[in-house]
């Protein structure tokens, strides 16, 4: 790429020209020869000053990484071509969220030399643009400075995923051969129990210390293995007024971190965001599902409409006796309607509250009266969802999600119809 | 004390400072904070140096001190603030974060060493001929110049060391000529009165132009 130069008198020739100029004036002004005498080396310095400079430049741009994963390092790689008898530099303007790195004992978001890595940090996810690089070219006497500016290109920065060991299974699994243990007999590594032996069974299986003890053939039965289908719900409707501690990101952490628990046991993960409409993403598995997932997650839909949307979601996005697994602050009761509705299709739901505080309320005795109703009113929705029968777990964003889905990991999770 | 480790290293520096110092010291080496700090001091010299002693000059010479002091503050902190890098364009500061950017923009762009130089030299100027004090003054200048423009512009010391070694030939072909001009205002004047006076000062400052107009760089 080419980028056209601007070419100034750079600010230690203007220093040198004022000191020269100075020196000089009170010399003659003061008859005092030796003000011309301080003025001498500035003066020498000066007449560096050569007029014919390069007015365009050869400029390679590029970043170390496309996608990253929030708090990870990439970096700005720039190479220069076509002005080797000038001294280059290398200034980063980042973009909102971006935090320049200091490179090989330089300082932050600056690099000297005609290949440079600026290297950076991405503090939130999103689609990032990255900023602008300036390029400042100096002569050797340090007089003028040509300055360049070049675009740098976007990058898509994907939630960190929370820690997440242990999985949420149902009671009910569906007919397909996965690395849950199922409550069916069948040909799983899980041991189920003991029975008699009947013509048939496998010669392997036979438990032979039961054989002896009980004087007739006992065979080992094991459970069935299942994989099952988890749909992921991320409610990003509302994220507060706290700054530091967005809902939304702990949100989509927490549900990247429960899709990447899922797709490493084998499960198909559904993917459904909520920002007043539905959007969706078929069950699928794999690593590459995961990026889908991800993308999906920065793509938020910011157009407002009356419709929850739900009802229109097909059969592929909400598969039958799928687990749903919501990340919400249940702030939005049309989406409370939709998940006592989506329990009342005999789905099962588990809701992670991810609420972290509550809205600032202004002082007086009214505004602390509106918060009392407002507290009561949370608590109201959430006793109710679990008179449902929906389960809702507090997280923190902070701690293992483990540690909320504890009293769900420990047995399989039991739903009724 | 059988069972007990002791968390100290070896060089009885407690063991979670054990890195500290060379990490340290290793940024000392390399940030460019000493030189920083180095144009700092030389700043804060050039201003002493040329209000010492004080005496003439009248109610003009303690407001220039202080107004000189401040520019020396002004560059340091320019200097200072020279990694800080303000928040892209997406985002949204408050009312007083944006006054504290303004304020950061102002101190960035202002003119601090330029005020450093013309302080210096109007404080030196009040005060009866003395070459020889000049011409320190005239080396601490152009020292600061140097420090200065370093600090904001230079990668890290290696840099600079590089880009000094390239000016040293001029730079000591100007010290020459500094070092002539005061020790010709030592010399006994030709001419007696005002003109004679004048005559010295034209013929040093016509001698300093023909010198950078003749120097083949």
């Amino acid at each position: 790429m080419t980028v056209p130069l601007r070419w100034n008198l750079s600010r230690h020739a203007r220093r040198l020209l004022t000191l020269a100029v100075a020196g000089l004036v009170i010399a003659l002004v003061t008859r005092r020869p030796e003000f011309a005498g301080a003025a001498a080396p500035a003066l020498l310095l000066l007449a560096g000053w050569r007029p014919g400079r390069p007015s365009h430049a050869q400029v390679t741009s590029g970043l170390t990484a496309g996608r990253i994963i929030e708090g990870e390092r990439a970096a700005v790689t720039a190479s220069l071509n076509g002005a080797a008898e000038y001294t280059a530099a290398v200034v980063l303007h980042p973009a909102h969220e971006i935090v320049p790195l200091p490179a090989a004992g330089q300082r932050p978001g600056y690099a000297s030399g005609h290949r440079v890595t600026l290297p950076f940090l991405v503090e939130r996810w999103g689609r990032r643009r990255v900023g602008t690089a300036e390029i400042v070219l100096r002569d050797r006497w340090r007089l003028a400075e040509g300055r360049a500016q070049i675009g740098l290109p976007s990058l898509e920065c994907y939630p960190r995923p929370a820690i997440q060991r242990t999985r949420v299974v149902l009671n009910r699994l569906p007919q397909r051969l996965g690395e849950h243990s199922a409550r069916a007999p069948g040909e799983g590594s899980e041991f189920a129990g003991v029975r008699e032996y009947v013509p048939g069974d496998r010669q392997r299986s036979i438990n032979w210390p039961a054989t002896t003890r009980r004087g007739r053939l006992q065979v080992n039965t094991f459970q069935a293995e299942r994989s099952q289908d988890v749909v992921i719900l991320v409610d990003t409707a509302w994220d507060g007024d706290d700054a530091r501690h967005h809902v939304v990101d702990i949100a989509l952490r927490g549900a990247a971190a429960a899709a990447r628990a899922y797709l490493d046991a084998r499960d198909r993960v559904g993917f459904i965001t909520y920002r007043y409409r539905a959007r969706w993403l078929a069950p699928g598995h794999g690593q590459r599902h995961y990026y889908r997932i991800a993308e999906a997650m920065l793509t938020q839909d910011r157009e407002w409409t009356q419709d929850p949307g739900f009802s229109r979601l097909p059969r592929q996005a909400l598969p039958p006796g799928a687990l749903i697994l919501v990340f919400t602050p249940l702030m939005d009761p049309r989406l409370v309607e939709t998940l006592r509705d989506l329990r009342q299709r005999g789905f099962g739901v588990l809701i992670v509250d991810v609420l972290n505080g509550e809205p600032s309320a202004g002082r007086g005795r009214a505004a602390r009266l509106a918060q009392r109703i407002w507290r009561m009113e949370q608590q109201a929705i959430r006793f109710s969802l679990r008179e449902l029968g929906i389960p809702v777990v507090h997280w923190d964003g902070e701690q293992s999600l483990d540690l909320s889905l504890a009293p769900f990991t420990r047995r399989a999770m039991v739903t009724r119809r | 004390m059988s069972g007990w480790q002791a968390p100290w290293t070896a060089g009885g520096r407690p063991s979670w400072a054990a890195g500290l110092g060379t990490d340290l010291r290793l940024w000392w080496r390399r940030s460019t904070v000493r030189l920083a700090a180095t144009a700092g001091l030389l700043g804060a010299a050039c201003v002493a140096w040329s209000a010492a002693p004080p005496g003439r000059g009248g109610h003009a010479a303690p407001v220039l001190i202080v107004l000189a002091a401040c520019c020396v503050a002004g560059g340091l902190g320019q200097l200072a603030t020279a990694a800080l890098v303000p928040p892209g364009p997406g985002a949204y500061p408050g009312p007083l974060a944006r006054l504290g950017l303004w304020g950061l923009d102002w101190l960035r762009r202002a003119p601090w060493a330029e005020g450093v130089t013309l302080g210096a030299l109007a404080l030196e100027a009040f005060h009866p001929a003395r070459p020889w004090h000049t011409a320190v003054l005239g080396v601490a200048l152009i020292a600061y110049l140097l420090a200065t423009h370093l600090a904001e512009s230079a990668g890290g010391p290696g840099e600079a060391a590089t880009v000094l070694r390239a000016q040293a030939p001029v730079l000591a072909a100007g010290l020459g000529l500094l070092v002539l001009a005061a020790a010709s205002a030592l010399l006994p004047s030709a001419g007696t009165g005002m003109a004679g006076g004048w005559l010295r000062a034209a013929a040093a400052v016509a001698a300093v132009l023909a010198c950078a107009l003749a120097l083949p760089i």
